[in-house]
């Protein structure tokens, strides 16, 4: 009897599923909160309009977590995105307005983000200072110069075709960010796993030394993450501005930098570098995106959210944690 | 030589899932002497000393420590027997005073909890004194030399009593000068009775510090011994070596003679700050440079200045006979130039990625279609050169570490031949690496040779350079002391001319 209790167990240690489900412990945790969520609100939790909700209100933030997990992976991290969102929204708006042209505002908030992003990456790699605190200062200057220059207030857009950027439905039904979002998560799937620059980014970050004396610029390939930062900050004020029309200084943007850390960090990007997977980080996004959703439907406190949502991400890393030991 | 046995393990056996990894050991310790417990990695050396200090059980044997049978089931336990245990990994804090060191974990405090910094200074230097240490207790750790920390857990151990004292390779990461220190304490010690069990790689450390020794190879001891017998016969590291492996390895040819080909490399009066003084030279194609000296003689300053891993401070590089700029180590892979660093761990591998990823890490370039890395290419890639080098890996797609030190050591060359350089730098090829794997490395710096690329070996040891290099550069504090091509080597004139002597 108890020789095939312990086989069995072998059994199930050695079973593909179960070998998968702890290779991908987010994916299961996605599965469980689905599964619970679904429990807790049958009739509603399972339309097709909820989960267009799901993603249209996570895509902002979905987008600055891809760029936030390939900043972890590069072994840094990146505090100002918040912001640098309002930053890039506020010269986007203003431009608009001036300018009349959607295509030259689109244009200049791209332009704008890389440059935001390659002037971090620029102090942080040739500087050597930290990331954290090179990005802290940001933080603090992208809000206050934002505050200053919009008085407190915000702008709002005086062309009509650019809110179509965001309030587009295809189909008469699915918004045009999701739409953006799956177009994003497909390219930072293959920059992570099919090019040099996504190799060299894992490389740098597990082990900078042993990168730099295999030839790899480190400092270039740390000013090209950020760079990929700054784009993704862009594009993410673009939707963000679009679809309300407007971009304020004081709530635009508002505590971003931490939800799209703790979804890079709930998919299983490392702090320490090395380490995540843009697939990870697409499981942290619908994690974070359903909670919200569920407890909003079930009529939890809002101001109860945060910190379910806090206890989850201790927990889900608590669990990734032990798997690394075994 | 009736000295009594303070330590005895008896019939040691210990098995890790299945697998035997130490079988019927019996290691016996006199008062008094410096015990070198030798072999192979994995032949069961850290095992032994894990039970001994408590860190893991055995399955069965005894342990009599003065006679007395004993059962040890945590380090603490081992440390009141008087058993003290001295890991590689040094446990000193660089930001405290050497006595907060000493008492960490167990500092001296009056009321209030608050430290009694003066009583632990008085401590300290009562221990000092006791070793012949010449120390301030207050000290910063960091702005003391590495011997230092070793010396400090030593004191720690003096300190709470220990009469058995184990290293694991303490000299790994000291220089010369260092090493030649903590010896002088350990000798001194030794004559006031206190015992050392010492596990080193490096054989000439252990003839000359030790005075018995026990081999263990595939979990069993093959033999003890003393260092020298009664008629004064010293054992020699070549007959220590074929215990550790069980064949004749250092004595394996691997020097083929070679046609030279042109100048490849040219460097004239390379300076780098405070460490290399001038250094000229010219490398052709397909031969074997070495370098070699004393630690601290600027020569892998001057292998990194060639590579621009750091600053030269003047001088000039030339590759075929075009001036080169190199600033950081990028530019030098673009002019066909390798390195393949020291330390592995922090400097050869990237720990989170795979095998496979690895050994294409530097020219990814060739694995490459349209933009897109090609898995396939990539695969093909790695299993061709893991079957060229005889890599022993389970699955290129598992992570670097599960590798074993010396096939590590292969993917870092891969990953450099991979690149296709016309001239390729080591710096201490085999640190760290079994006796067996170093034979096959020192077999692919040859081929490399034979294949026309302008091979430079930097060591600390003087037997790899006489094993494969064609000339040898022999640098002093920075300079060149001599140079002597291969009818001329003699493990003699290197030391002579490393410790800044000259040749008549």
């Amino acid at each position: 009897m108890e020789s095939k209790m312990s086989k069995t167990l072998a059994d199930v240690r050695n079973n593909k599923w179960f070998k998968l489900a702890s290779a991908n412990s987010v994916i299961l945790v996605a599965v469980l909160v689905i599964i619970a969520a679904w429990i807790m609100e049958p009739k509603t939790f399972m339309t097709a309009q909820n989960w267009v909700n799901i993603l249209r209100s996570n895509a902002t933030v979905g987008i600055l977590a891809f760029g936030m997990t390939f900043v972890i992976i590069s072994g840094e991290i990146d505090l100002s995105v918040g912001s640098a969102l309002v930053a890039i929204g506020a010269i986007t708006m203003f431009v608009l307005n001036v300018t009349g042209s959607v295509f030259v505002a689109v244009l200049i908030a791209l332009v704008v983000g890389a440059l935001f992003g390659t002037m971090t990456g620029f102090i942080v790699a040739k500087g050597r200072v930290p990331s954290f605190i090179v990005t802290l200062g940001l933080m603090y200057i992208y809000r206050s110069v934002s505050m200053y220059y919009m008085k407190g207030g915000g702008f709002f857009g005086e062309v009509e075709g650019y809110k179509a950027i965001s309030n587009t439905l295809v189909g008469g039904f699915l918004p045009l960010p999701i739409i953006y979002f799956a177009i994003l998560v497909a390219a930072c799937v293959y920059l992570a796993k099919y090019t040099k620059l996504g190799r060299h980014i894992y490389a740098v970050g597990s082990n900078k030394k042993s990168a730099r004396l295999s030839g790899i610029n480190t400092d270039k390939i740390k000013i090209l993450t950020f760079m990929l930062m700054g784009l993704a900050v862009a594009l993410a004020s673009i939707i963000e501005t679009s679809r309300m029309n407007s971009i304020n200084a004081t709530s635009s943007g508002q505590g971003y930098e931490m939800n799209a850390i703790a979804m890079a960090v709930l998919g299983g990007a490392s702090m320490a570098g090395g380490r995540g997977t843009m697939i990870g980080t697409l499981f942290g996004i619908l994690i974070m995106g359903i909670i919200n959703n569920i407890l909003t439907l079930i009529g939890v406190d809002p101001f109860l959210v945060n910190a379910i949502k806090g206890l989850i991400v201790i927990l889900a890393v608590l669990l990734q944690t032990k798997e690394k030991d075994r | 030589m009736a000295a009594e046995t303070i330590l005895k393990m008896h019939k040691i056996n210990k098995s890790f899932t299945g697998v035997k990894v130490l079988k019927d050991v019996d290691l016996e310790i006199k008062k008094g002497e410096i015990h070198a417990l030798l072999g192979e990695n994995g032949a069961g050396k850290t095992t032994l000393m894990n039970i001994l200090g408590g860190v893991i059980g055995k399955d069965s044997g005894s342990i009599y420590l003065n006679g007395q049978a004993v059962d040890i089931h945590s380090p603490a336990e081992a440390y009141q027997q008087g058993i003290a245990f001295i890991h590689q990994e040094l446990n000193v804090i660089n930001d405290l005073p050497v006595y907060e060191n000493m008492f960490l974990g167990n500092e001296i405090t009056g009321k209030l909890g608050r430290l009694n910094a003066r009583e632990m200074i008085r401590e300290t230097q009562k221990v000092f004194d006791h070793m012949e240490v010449d120390l301030d207790p207050r000290a910063m750790v960091r702005d003391l030399d590495f011997s230092y920390k070793q010396i400090i857990e030593i004191a720690k151990a003096i300190r709470a009593d220990a009469r058995l004292i184990i290293m694991d390779e303490p000299t790994t990461s000291l220089r010369e000068a260092e090493i030649k220190h903590v010896f002088a304490l350990m000798r001194t010690l030794k004559s006031r009775g206190t015992t050392f069990i010492f596990i080193s790689h490096k054989l000439n450390e252990v003839v000359e510090i030790c005075d018995r020794f026990t081999v263990l190879r595939n979990g069993k001891k093959i033999i003890d011994d003393d260092i020298t017998d009664g008629e004064g016969n010293t054992v020699t590291v070549e007959q220590i070596a074929r215990y550790m492996v069980g064949k004749d390895v250092l004595g394996v040819e691997v020097y083929e003679p070679r046609d030279v080909g042109e100048v490849v490399l040219e460097v004239d009066n390379l300076r780098v700050e405070h460490h290399v003084k001038g250094v000229s030279f010219q490398l052709h194609r397909g031969e074997i440079l070495g370098f070699t000296g004393l630690l601290g003689d600027g020569k892998s300053e001057l292998i990194r200045a060639i590579f621009g891993d750091i600053k030269p401070s003047g001088g000039t590089i030339r590759k075929n006979g075009m001036p080169l700029k190199v600033r950081i180590p990028a530019r030098a892979r673009k002019q066909k130039i390798g390195l393949i660093p020291s330390n592995r761990k922090e400097n050869g591998i990237v720990a989170d990625l795979t095998t496979k990823e690895n050994l294409t890490l530097v020219a990814l370039d060739k694995c490459i279609r349209r933009g897109t890395i090609s898995y396939r290419e990539e695969r093909q890639t790695c299993q061709s050169y893991v079957e060229k080098l005889k890599i022993s890996v389970a699955d290129i797609n598992n992570l670097i570490t599960s590798l074993s030190g010396g096939n590590q050591q292969k993917v870092v060359i891969a990953k450099w031949i991979h690149d296709d350089p016309d001239v390729i730098m080591f710096l201490n090829p085999t640190q760290g690496v079994d006796v067996g794997a170093k034979n096959e490395i020192y077999k692919l710096i040859m081929e490399m040779a034979k294949r026309g690329i302008g091979v430079i070996v930097a060591s600390d040891e003087s037997q790899e350079i006489m094993k494969i290099c064609d000339r040898a550069i022999v640098m002093y504090h920075g300079e060149v002391r001599g140079e002597l091509t291969r009818e001329r080597f003699s493990e003699e004139s290197l030391m002579i001319l490393s410790t800044g002597g000259s040749l008549k």
